[in-house]
């Protein structure tokens, strides 16, 4: 029999987040058709959960491109220390490099409390046009289904695009007392498909 | 492991998590880098790579892509940096425990931005953090190398 120890130990590797490849994502949409306006925008709530999450709003910031410090791990809301500013290429090519202390590490992790959180690419802001930061769900939905400001991504590119970014896989796994982005990156991926099946029907407000 | 600072080709043999800056100091011996949290909360053990400065406290060895290149290395004892040598004319340090992550962190952005406002010295410099407080120093040192570079 295998001692507790190193029975512990296998668990915890075979629990260990993939962080070299990402996790391994399905992208299954729901049928034509089977996904009702109501579905859709319940969808939507949860997917605002996500967006508004501080895993994923704090570096989705607009034109001040200074990334935020909020959420439970942080105590008060305020801008990333250091007077951190990522500058117009979003990667703080202008001041300091967001890799100078996110560096890329093939194995993901340094998932020290207040070290900085690191994975197997460039850290960076997302694009100004996608400012999450302290929006409403009608103004994320607007920019989400809006090709001119997502990228120019349909619902299943969105889906595809949380399935390839490795910073995105880490808002679920981010390590270092912080707080998890909501539900699984499966479960995101599914709410986006049955979202755009549904016609991603946006709240009024 | 094979790794080039300061323009000297090493081998070493470590675990491939190690932080570069245990290689450096205590492989190596090149303690001209300092510790100082850990985290990249402090910017005491920054260093270059490539050019860039990296907190090298946070860079698994086994991730090192490009030449390392220490406070030692920036240049020599008889050709001075022009950073080094604005630190030497400003008095900048007191303990000097910081320092040389300071001139290494300023000598990468005037790499960058050979004539930075005091804004952009101060976007780019907060994250080296100096317990005497040489920060107007600091500054003051940055303008006056910058100014010898724009000749």
């Amino acid at each position: 029999m295998k001692s507790p120890i190193i029975a512990m130990c296998l668990a915890a590797l075979l629990t260990a987040p993939a962080f070299a490849e990402g996790e391994v994502v399905e992208i299954n949409p729901p049928a034509e058709g089977t996904v009702t306006v109501e579905e859709g925008l319940q969808a939507w709530a949860r997917i605002y959960e996500v967006t508004s999450h501080p895993r994923c709003s704090n570096c989705h910031v607009g034109a001040s491109n200074r990334p935020m410090w909020s959420g439970p791990s942080y105590g008060k809301t305020r801008p990333h220390g250091m007077n951190i500013n990522a500058g117009d290429s979003r990667i703080g090519a202008e001041f300091v490099p967001c890799a100078t202390c996110h560096a890329l590490r093939e194995t993901g992790g340094n998932d020290m409390p207040h070290a900085a959180p690191q994975v197997a690419m460039d850290w960076q802001l997302a694009p100004v046009e996608a400012e999450w930061f302290g929006k409403s769900a009608a103004e994320i939905c607007a920019q989400l289904s809006d090709t001119e400001r997502n990228g120019g991504r349909s619902f299943l590119e969105i889906a595809d695009h949380l399935d390839h970014d490795l910073i995105l896989h880490w808002a679920w796994s981010p390590g270092g007392d912080r707080e998890p982005a909501p539900y699984s990156l499966q479960e995101h991926v599914n709410d986006v498909l049955s979202w755009g099946v549904a016609g991603m029907p946006c709240p009024s407000e | 492991m094979k790794l080039t600072v300061n323009g000297e080709p090493h081998d070493v043999s470590v675990p491939d998590d190690m932080p570069l800056l245990w290689v450096l100091r205590d492989e190596l011996k090149i303690t001209g880098v300092k510790y100082g949290c850990g985290i990249a909360q402090c910017g005491a053990c920054t260093v270059h790579i490539d050019g860039q400065a990296v907190r090298s406290c946070q860079v698994a060895i086994s991730d090192v892509q490009g030449e390392i290149t220490t406070i030692e290395g920036l240049r020599t004892p008889d050709s001075l940096h022009v950073v080094q040598e604005a630190w030497i004319e400003k008095q900048v340090a007191q303990c000097g425990y910081c320092q040389s992550g300071q001139i290494m962190q300023a000598a990468a952005l005037l790499d960058v931005n050979p004539a930075p406002s005091d804004a952009q010295i101060d976007a780019v410099m907060s994250g080296n953090l100096c317990r005497c407080g040489t920060y107007p120093r600091i500054r003051d040192a940055i303008k006056s190398a910058s100014a010898k570079l724009e000749g």
